[in-house]
């Protein structure tokens, strides 16, 4: 008989056969159900319903409980209780139920932070690069050097809800005054949460600890604030692993406690719940340290993009704030102007019509494009979206600032600076896409070249799409289980589209860029020009070897001019030859750029 | 004597003075000609025009250090040189001196600069305040720690090293003119784990400096400073016509080299002439 109760740690992954995990986003509640079949991990139902935490409900496992029951109505295994709760397995031959249950959360806005340093580009960037890697929003940096008077910054902490405060500042033995200085701008200023009005808003300190008392002294009464180590220790150190745990405890703790029916999720789930892109980040890291890759992810929504990279073991986060499809759509269009969005489109269209268009798509998020025309305007406003996001992801992913260097005489005319950007392209191994206008794109074909024109990738890359945003779910499974995550990660949870094989250089429209030869499943060779894309059929589980002989003046990641040999992976799409050059340049005349246009647009069959 | 009087008894004299001397007219329309692009070019930046300088890495690392200073809760160390103010790589690292102390003020870091020279003291002292001031810092402007030293190379660069052996500085700046003793302030720094940026036009020290600094300004770099820093019309200006004066002279010394070369291989007279004629002007042998 299968009895529901909660379980606070999660049965040895030997007993895991069947595993729930819902993710509760702000409108979607959606759930997975995750099999061991006949020795494999597989996703193999999905369900969704509406999340539940805003009021006339506020009880967030009223949505659970629906998504869930729509597993159960699928799969036929008897997964809600009477009372709605989960039903946990007593044996391994029980028919109802799941081993375990496990839950993320981004509902009710998901996490969200203000960050503190005493410099903006050392400490108080560490402190931001903890929250985001985390899962945080962070709204607002405050440092000693912004440009900001006191009382500038005090009136900014005073607008400000945060759920939580991290607060960062001098290396271990360094400075103690200005980062006492910083909890004296927050502590009188008093920053309200956003959850419940007897609670003590959160505050982390991961500064100097020899400051800890003094900080302890200044927040007193009124404060739950919590120590733990520098993240700083040293200016070439950085240590970020105890203020994102204690960001996840805090979270569970304080701001999940506090959100509408939390306390029983809670109670229900066999793991922390995690904030939903902390989650997405440390599936990346998985998958990046599992198979010793690069990666890059992307999840590009209404409002905000956020983008995730993993260079050398390096994670880092950015969330464009502004940079989104629908509700931020009007931002992209004037950060990215009208011009460099209709570059991409190869069709005539009125600029004042796409006007009408774009502030339709702010004030009716929900609507999708119904021609051809839209949907072409629509991909080109996200390719100019998903470009400016990875460029504020490269500005913010670098090396750590305020670092001594060690220099040789060699070194007198290239003297590089420290806060290089850790995003190398060429060095990248596999970009994943997420987000509705890249994962319901009509045509894979469409994902792939979207990708492929904002992100710009060099050399070999694998390009992949998490169709049904599966990554969160699989990013706390991967703290339970983390195989089984691997498994439905490579298996269900991706659609790999296919690789890009691009050179790094540039050069006269016309001229030799690269000759190719594919070994193995198909057996082919041919030849680029500069400014030519052409389309390899290589279906989705062969695997080829691939040599790549660059011109001179490009680079496949040898050196310019040397070739290369790597196993290529097929997809969905297949092997995307690209001999455009890098940075991607588009005629100027008008003529010229639609044709230049539809022909890639052709080589890959776009919008056939 | 009348003037008219003077000038009619030296225009009579046997060796007559004269105001030009006509073997050097080539060198004077040089002079209006390099005077004449000073002038075309701050015009035309003053305009509006253009002038893009190349990132210098070792101004733009000035953040940073300060930062370092201010996150480690130590002091910086500001070297102006150990010449006097007639020397222009003085004047040059005082203008450095003020966009540190500037970003200094903004991070409300400490910044000491001890000098070789009580005029470079007044100078350091003047910069400093002006940049408080600017950064509407004032209040936090010390005097006392700007101040002399010795005029002596050894007793300065003995008081130096002993103030970043006790100090431990996280930022040391050496921008003016060094000889002897810059290998050991560099050295000195470098063992107390200090971020160092060095500037200098003395070619016999930057070898030193570039092993032992974190980001070096090279001679002509460190010139040019001022002009990247202030951004002033005037200063990129004359930096542009600086730089096509330089280029002029480098392509007539290909020419001439080449030229030289062929009326050597030929024998043509008419080559050998151009030359020499050339090397007569400019004053040459």
């Amino acid at each position: 008989m299968s009895l529901p109760h909660a379980a606070k740690s999660p049965p040895p992954p030997d007993r895991i056969q069947v595993i729930v995990a819902t993710d509760c986003g702000s409108t979607t509640t959606k759930a997975i159900l995750i099999e061991c079949v006949d020795g494999h991990y597989r996703q193999t139902q999905r369900g969704e319903a509406p999340t539940t935490v805003e009021e006339p409900f506020a009880d967030v496992t009223l949505g659970v409980t629906n998504s869930v029951t729509e597993l159960q109505e699928l799969s036929g295994r008897r997964l809600i209780a009477d009372d709605g709760t989960v039903i946990r397995r007593t044996s391994p031959t029980d028919p109802d139920g799941c081993d375990v249950y496990i839950s993320t959360s981004s509902a009710g806005g998901g996490l969200q932070m203000m960050v503190a340093g005493v410099v903006r580009q050392m400490t108080a960037e560490s402190a931001k690069r903890a929250a985001l890697g985390a899962g945080a929003i962070v709204m607002d940096t405050i440092a000693s050097n912004d440009q900001r008077k006191p009382y500038e910054q005090i009136q900014r902490i005073r607008e400000l809800r945060p759920d939580m405060v991290l607060l960062s500042g001098g290396t271990d033995g360094g400075d103690q005054k200005k980062v006492v200085e910083l909890a004296e701008l927050i502590a009188p200023a008093k920053p309200r949460p956003r959850f419940g009005g007897e609670y003590q808003l959160p505050v982390i300190f991961a500064g100097n600890k020899d400051a800890a008392p003094a900080v302890q002294r200044v927040f007193g009464q009124g404060f739950d604030l919590s120590v733990v180590p520098n993240l700083r220790p040293t200016l070439e150190q950085e240590n970020l692993g105890p203020a994102r745990d204690r960001i996840h405890d805090v979270f569970l703790e304080h701001v999940m406690a506090h959100a509408p029916g939390y306390d029983k999720l809670i109670a229900w789930a066999d793991a922390p719940i995690m904030p939903t892109p902390g989650a997405v980040g440390d599936i990346l890291q998985t998958i990046a340290r599992k198979r010793g890759i690069n990666a890059v992810g992307v999840d590009i929504g209404g409002a905000t993009t956020d983008v995730f990279s993993v260079f050398d073991g390096a994670f880092n986060r950015t969330v464009s704030a502004n940079l989104g499809m629908s509700y931020s759509i009007s931002n992209v269009c004037a950060e990215a102007t009208m011009p460099r969005i209709l570059r991409w489109v190869h069709l005539p269209m009125d600029e004042r019509e796409l006007r009408n268009r774009v502030k339709n798509k702010m004030i009716r998020p929900t609507t999708i494009p119904q021609t051809l025309e839209a949907l072409v305007f629509e991909q080109a406003v996200a390719r100019e979206a998903l470009r400016l996001s990875y460029e504020q992801h490269k500005a913010f992913a670098t090396t750590l600032k305020g670092v001594q260097q060690q220099r040789t005489v060699g070194d007198a005319f290239s003297q590089a600076a420290a806060g290089a950007t850790l995003v190398d392209n060429m060095k990248l191994d596999l970009l994943v896409a997420s987000g509705g206008v890249l994962s319901h794109a009509p045509r894979m074909e469409q994902t792939a070249l979207m990708l492929i024109d904002s992100f710009e990738p060099e050399g070999f890359t694998e390009l992949a799409k998490d169709s049904i945003f599966m990554m969160p779910h699989l990013g706390v499974l991967a703290s339970v289980h983390p195989d089984a995550a691997m498994e439905v990660f490579e298996k269900d949870c991706l659609i790999y589209l296919g690789t890009c094989v691009a050179p790094r250089g540039q050069g006269k429209a016309g001229k030799p860029c690269f000759a190719w030869e594919l070994r193995g499943a198909v057996n082919a060779k041919g030849t680029m020009n500069v400014g030519d894309m052409q389309l390899v059929p290589l279906a989705h589980d062969a695997q080829c070897e691939m040599t790549v002989t660059p011109e001179k003046g490009f680079d496949m990641g040898a050196g310019p001019g040397k070739a290369v040999t790597r196993t290529v992976r097929g997809g969905t799409v297949g092997l995307i030859l690209d001999a455009r050059g890098r940075a991607i340049e588009v005629p100027g005349e008008e003529g010229a750029r639609r044709a230049t246009i539809q022909r890639w647009l052709d080589a890959l069959s776009v919008y056939e | 004597m009348p003037l008219p009087s003077l000038l009619a008894q030296v225009a009579g004299a046997e060796n007559p003075a004269t105001f030009f001397t006509p073997g050097k007219g080539v060198l004077a329309a040089s002079l209006f000609v390099v005077a004449a692009l000073v002038i075309g070019s701050i015009l035309w930046a003053r305009s509006g025009g253009r002038v893009r300088i190349r990132r210098i890495a070792g101004l733009d690392a000035v953040d940073e250090a300060v930062g370092r200073a201010t996150e480690m809760g130590r002091p910086m160390l500001f070297v102006p040189g150990i010449q006097d103010m007639d020397n222009i790589q003085t004047v040059a690292g005082i203008t450095v001196l003020s966009r540190v102390a500037r970003t200094a003020a903004e991070y409300d870091a400490e910044i000491e600069v001890p000098c070789t020279r009580s005029l470079v003291m007044t100078s350091a002292r003047e910069a400093v305040h002006a940049a408080y001031l600017g950064a509407g810092r004032s209040d936090s402007y010390n005097p006392d720690r700007i101040y002399y030293v010795s005029d002596e190379q050894f007793a300065y660069v003995a008081y130096a090293g002993g103030l970043m052996v006790r100090r431990k500085p996280a930022a040391c700046f050496y921008f003016g003119c060094f000889f002897a003793e810059s290998l050991i302030l560099a050295e000195n720094g470098n063992s107390v784990g200090a971020i160092q940026i060095a500037g200098t036009a003395e070619t016999s020290q930057l070898p030193f400096f570039v092993a032992s600094c974190d980001y070096t300004l090279l001679g002509e770099e460190f010139f040019a400073a001022s002009a990247y820093l202030s951004g002033e019309p005037d200063q990129l200006g004359t930096l542009l016509a600086q730089d096509i004066v330089k280029a002029i002279v480098w392509v007539l010394a290909v020419l001439l080299a080449l030229a030289a070369t062929v009326a050597a291989l030929t024998h043509s007279e008419s080559l050998s002439g151009l030359v020499d004629a050339v090397r007569a002007a400019m004053g040459g042998g």
